[in-house]
């Protein structure tokens, strides 16, 4: 009968919306991700991003990243370091901190998302001289 | 089947086309490029010795004013002789100064020429000749006769200066085949014991007899004379008895 | 050296190459030299006739036949050894090098027939066997008379196959300074430059080197081959093996654009194509003018264009209240000179330098005169006893360049010609050479490449030739064509005028050949006779009792250091307009950038008094104006407009004041020498005993003289080279 009506629609919204930390919480999370769904918290990376899982989800839609609070609305896939590039991508079912064969070195770097775009864009710089080079006065002493 | 036939087309089509092809690179022992050497740089002095400051006057005599240039290869082949066998850097410095001329006409003529030595050679050039003629006549035995007594290759120098050996084309002593010059002397009709024996008198310091060593004299016949026998007509010889 | 060059030179020309000038010239100086009858000659059926001792070659290009050749070449002596010239004569069992063979009566030449073609192919095909196949990576590639000519008379397929056994001769290359670049593995042996070496540059550095196969072309020893006109060379090497270091790899001949110019580095003007592309200058070439350059460039003509990338002011600048100079914009330039310009009344002065071109100068003129003000000076002085600049006989190289040529006779004062202006010494060279000139020099003991008499450096030995008590009175005397020449660097001197006054009597005595002058001044800057014929007063020296004066100094490109920033007062505003930053820029308040020779068109009029125009090559760079329109610009906000608007008008204005000036590539006669030597007489002005001295006597001193050549670093790296060289011990 609930599921007649539909009831049990609505109990999994609340659910949904309880899960996601009430209606305010909620609404800005559909506004900022245009998308509200409830799974389990496989891990958080050092940047903030949540990482989510909900089995119940056609598999390639079962896996999802909330964006840390400071991007805002500036949020990227390449925001993702690379450890998690390969659970989200569905490349290992096992997120980095439970996998013991990822490599650890000193040198690794760390990760830095695209700034295309941004100011820090990296632009190449002109390997051709230019053709006239002016004169610079000397500077009086 | 067919890719053999091409292949053996190919291989053998170079016969029935007309091709060009360049001399082997001549192997010089000499460069016509100056580099300096402890022997040979412009900082070595050289200067004429008093005699052959005479003589370098009597041949600038021989040429009249104006055409004095012409001097520059007797005063090379001088400085050549003075230096002993060779030709440094320096002296061609002295006959262009000499000639009042640019020291690159000198360097033009030194390198020109092949009597022109322009590195050091020992005290006696041994120049073997095997040009047919020569050759045909055993050279090459002459030639290994040499390279195994003074244990040196063609070019090369003993290690106690004295001997130098070239190859050369012909000298012009086709008659007396097989030759070698030796400085400035011809030792003709030689056969291998020949060459040791004059090899082992030079390095006593002795001077061999040029000349043929087969007993001639000079490049009449071996065997005698076979024509030209009888007594040579006097003159008047079948004239008319009325003049 | 040069004596003995001299009579084989004179002998191998004077049979082939320049048998009808010496004719030409013996006729006329003697009148019973008949005229050699012309003798008729076919050339492929056609009749043509000829005078005797005309080569093969020559007479059929007087029909216009060309005659591939590669080691010919007009202006040297003939060699004869590339074989590429061979052509058929009837009768004749052998082909014949047409180059070097005179023409016989009734010969009948076959330039295309199948024995000639044949002979062309089997030359080329030889010569294709040593030269390597690296065309696409030659700078010759698409200028290159063997790729020509093998396109044009070559076999069309190849039997080369011994690449696996010997392969080609290999050649080291030489290193021959910072302006040749060397492959020698392309030379053909034709020996040009060997021949451009010994006779027109007069170094015998050269040379081929052993025999056969292994002949080669260089210089034997380690050493460079540095002379004030080695860069034609590269110009007279018919393949790739001499090509230019500078432009190496930048450009082909067929992406640039060709204008043809003039050039300043000195008061020659020769001739020359700039070939610029996208808005580059990639390289310069010389253009072929009898009357001036021939077909030769000094060195600095051609390579200092490096410097027209550097050093350039490409935005007007201003000097801020902290006293450094700051890039700002037109406006605000021309607003703050403008300013002080119109406070400044009449205690303007104007000062011209060395590459002013004769609009600007105009221009400038006419703002200065508009002020009220008559304070206009160029850098390089002249005496302004007697008639001055009044006449331009006076600093005039009266005689022209090409006629220096027929001299018999020259006596050159105070100047150093082969590095002041090194074509007109090539001319003196010809005449030396060909023309059995007697050379003499006054003034210090010079490094030139002919025999001269040296006469010692006092000027008091002007007198005694004068007064007929030096023996080298007599030689003048006796000479057909003498020429006197007086170089710029005597001009400075205080006694300068006296100096002329005697030069002047001297060469007035010698009247007897009609079109014949004497007295020739040799100048040094391509400004100086436009400035003088346009009425600057020539010299920093007129300026000297005016200079406490100056409020206002507007500097045309002078930058050859005759005055310093002191001599003026402190509160004098020095505005400097030129495209380098250099000496006047240094010490200018205001900078406003112009344009370079390239850059403009322009009118300069060289030593003989040659009008000639620069045409535009290149823009301007950045903010830079054409020199005229800044000047135009500014006296519009003065508040005197000058009334030119376009070139045209600038040029009108020009033809007002001295006619001459539009005139160009036209020598104008100039007369007055006997009057200019009287009027020289009233003012006499007593010789100096200090020594006549030049500023240029070696060749590190020819390289860098002008704002352009100053920024070049080629140049800069010939000067090392030549620093290098006096090191050697070659």
């Amino acid at each position: 009968m609930a599921k007649f009506l539909g009831l049990d629609k609505l109990a999994k919204l609340v659910q949904i919306v309880k899960d996601n930390g009430g209606v305010k919480a909620s609404l800005y999370k559909l506004y900022r991700f245009d998308d509200l769904r409830t799974g389990k918290l496989v891990g958080v990376d050092k940047y903030g991003n949540k990482y989510y899982e909900n089995p119940t989800f056609f598999f390639g839609r079962s896996r999802w990243v909330e964006y840390a609070d400071y991007y805002g609305m500036d949020y990227d896939g390449s925001q993702i370091p690379a450890e998690w590039f390969g659970w989200m991508h569905y490349k290992t079912d096992l997120p980095p901190m439970e996998d013991p064969s990822r490599p650890k070195y000193k040198w690794m770097l760390d990760h830095v998302e695209n700034l295309s775009g941004t100011p820090e864009q990296y632009v190449p710089y002109s390997t051709t001289p230019s053709k006239i080079k002016a004169w610079v006065p000397p500077k009086r002493t | 089947m067919l890719s053999t036939i091409r292949s053996i087309k190919l291989k053998w089509s170079p016969i029935f086309t007309r091709t060009i092809q360049t001399f082997p690179c001549l192997k010089h022992d000499t460069m016509f490029v100056h580099r300096d050497t402890p022997e040979d740089n412009p900082d070595i002095p050289f200067e004429f010795t008093d005699d052959n400051k005479k003589r370098i006057q009597a041949i600038l005599g021989l040429y009249p004013e104006g055409h004095k240039r012409g001097a520059m290869m007797p005063l090379l082949d001088l400085a050549q002789r003075q230096v002993g066998g060779w030709l440094p850097l320096s002296a061609m410095h002295k006959v262009a100064e000499i000639l009042n001329l640019p020291r690159m006409r000198v360097y033009e003529v030194a390198t020109f020429y092949t009597m022109f030595i322009r590195k050091p050679v020992g005290k006696y050039h041994v120049q073997v000749c095997t040009t047919t003629p020569c050759w045909l006549r055993g050279s090459d035995e002459v030639l290994n006769t040499i390279k195994s007594e003074l244990n040196i290759k063609v070019g090369e120098t003993t290690t106690d200066k004295l001997f130098t050996l070239s190859e050369v084309e012909c000298l012009g002593a086709c008659v007396n085949a097989p030759m070698v010059q030796i400085n400035d002397d011809y030792y003709e009709d030689l056969t291998v014991e020949d060459t040791k024996s004059i090899l082992n008198d030079l390095k006593l310091g002795k001077r061999p007899a040029p000349g043929p060593r087969s007993g001639r004299y000079a490049c009449e016949p071996r065997g005698g004379l076979t024509s030209l026998t009888s007594e040579p007509p006097g003159p008047g010889f079948k004239v008319r008895p009325d003049l | 050296m040069y004596l003995m060059l001299r009579t084989t030179v004179g002998r191998t020309l004077g049979r082939y190459q320049w048998g009808q000038k010496q004719l030409a010239l013996l006729r006329g100086t003697s009148t019973t030299v008949p005229k050699p009858e012309k003798i008729e000659v076919f050339i492929d059926d056609k009749p043509v006739y000829v005078e005797p001792g005309t080569t093969i070659l020559q007479a059929a290009a007087l029909i216009g036949i060309e005659i591939p050749r590669f080691c010919y070449h007009e202006r040297l002596a003939v060699a004869g050894n590339c074989r590429m010239c061979l052509v058929e004569v009837e009768k004749s069992p052998k082909p014949v090098a047409s180059c070097a063979m005179p023409v016989m009566k009734g010969w009948r030449i076959k330039t295309n027939s199948d024995m000639t073609r044949k002979a062309r192919e089997g030359v080329m095909e030889f010569l294709l066997v040593n030269h390597p196949l690296d065309c696409p990576i030659c700078d010759q590639g698409g200028e290159c008379d063997l790729q020509d000519q093998s396109m044009v008379f070559g076999s069309d397929k190849s039997r080369f196959t011994d690449i696996e056994f010997s392969g080609k001769r290999a050649v080291e290359d030489k290193n021959l300074g910072p302006l040749i670049k060397t492959v020698m593995t392309r030379c053909i042996h034709c020996t040009r430059c060997i021949r451009f070496a010994s006779e027109v540059a007069g170094i015998d550095d050269l040379g081929t080197t052993g025999r056969g196969n292994e002949m080669q072309i260089g210089t034997y020893v380690d050493k460079f081959f540095l002379s004030e006109v080695s860069g034609n060379v590269i110009d007279l090497c018919p393949v790739g093996a001499l090509t230019s270091k500078p432009y190496a790899f930048t450009a082909r001949p067929w992406e640039t654009r060709r204008i043809n110019s003039i050039d300043v580095s000195d008061a020659v003007g020769s001739n020359i194509v700039v070939c610029a592309r996208t808005g580059d200058v990639m390289r310069i070439l010389p253009r072929t003018n009898e009357e001036v350059n021939e077909e030769w460039l000094s060195d600095k003509a051609r390579f200092s264009y490096d410097g027209l990338k550097c050093q350039r002011l490409v935005s007007p600048m201003l000097r801020d209240c902290s006293g450094e100079l700051k890039m700002v914009d037109w406006e605000a330039a021309l607003l703050a000179v403008a300013d002080k310009l119109g406070n400044a009344g009449p205690k303007v002065c104007g000062i011209a330098g060395s590459l002013a071109d004769a609009e600007s100068m105009v221009l400038l003129k006419d703002l200065v005169n508009v002020l009220g003000s008559e304070l206009l000076f160029t850098e390089k002085s002249f005496p302004l006893t007697g008639s001055g600049t009044d006449l331009r006989t006076n600093y005039l190289f009266n005689n022209g360049i090409a006629k220096v040529e027929e001299a018999d006779v020259i006596l050159l004062v105070g100047t150093n010609p082969r590095l002041e202006a090194p074509l007109i010494n090539t001319r003196i060279r010809k005449a030396f050479v060909h023309n059995d000139a007697q050379i003499a020099v006054l003034g210090p003991c010079l490094d030139l490449n002919y025999t001269y008499e040296y006469l010692g450096d006092d000027p008091s030995v002007l007198r005694c030739i004068l007064d007929a008590s030096h023996q080298f009175h007599k030689t003048l005397m006796c000479a057909m064509k003498p020429l006197i020449i007086v170089g710029s660097d005597t001009l400075n001197r205080r006694d300068a005028a006296g100096i002329i006054t005697v030069l002047q009597t001297i060469a007035n005595k010698k009247k007897n050949v009609t079109d014949w002058k004497v007295f020739n001044v040799l100048h040094k800057t391509a400004s100086q006779v436009a400035a003088l014929d346009i009425g600057y007063k020539p010299g920093i020296e007129c300026l000297k009792p005016e200079m406490k004066n100056v409020k206002v100094l507007y500097l045309l490109g002078a930058d050859e250091g005759s005055f310093h920033r002191k001599e003026f007062p402190d509160d004098t505003f020095i505005i400097y307009q030129g495209h380098h930053g250099d000496y006047g820029a240094t010490m200018a308040d205001v900078v406003l950038p112009g344009a370079a020779y390239t850059e403009k068109q322009a009118t300069y009029v060289n030593t003989e008094g040659r009008t000639q125009e620069t045409i535009m090559a290149v823009s301007p760079p950045g903010l830079a104006r054409e020199d005229w329109k800044i000047i135009r610009a500014l006296s519009e906000i003065v508040g005197y407009r000058l009334p030119y608007d376009t070139l045209d008008e600038v040029r009108n204005r020009l033809q007002e004041i001295a006619p001459h000036l539009t005139r160009y590539n036209n020598l104008e006669q100039n007369s007055f020498s006997g009057e200019a030597a009287q009027l020289a007489q009233e003012s006499d002005v007593p010789l100096v005993d200090a020594p006549l001295c030049v500023s240029q006597t070696a060749l590190e001193d020819f390289y860098m003289t002008d704002v352009i050549s100053r920024a070049s670093s080629t140049m800069a790296k010939c000067v090392a080279a030549m620093q290098k060289q006096r090191q050697s011990r070659y």
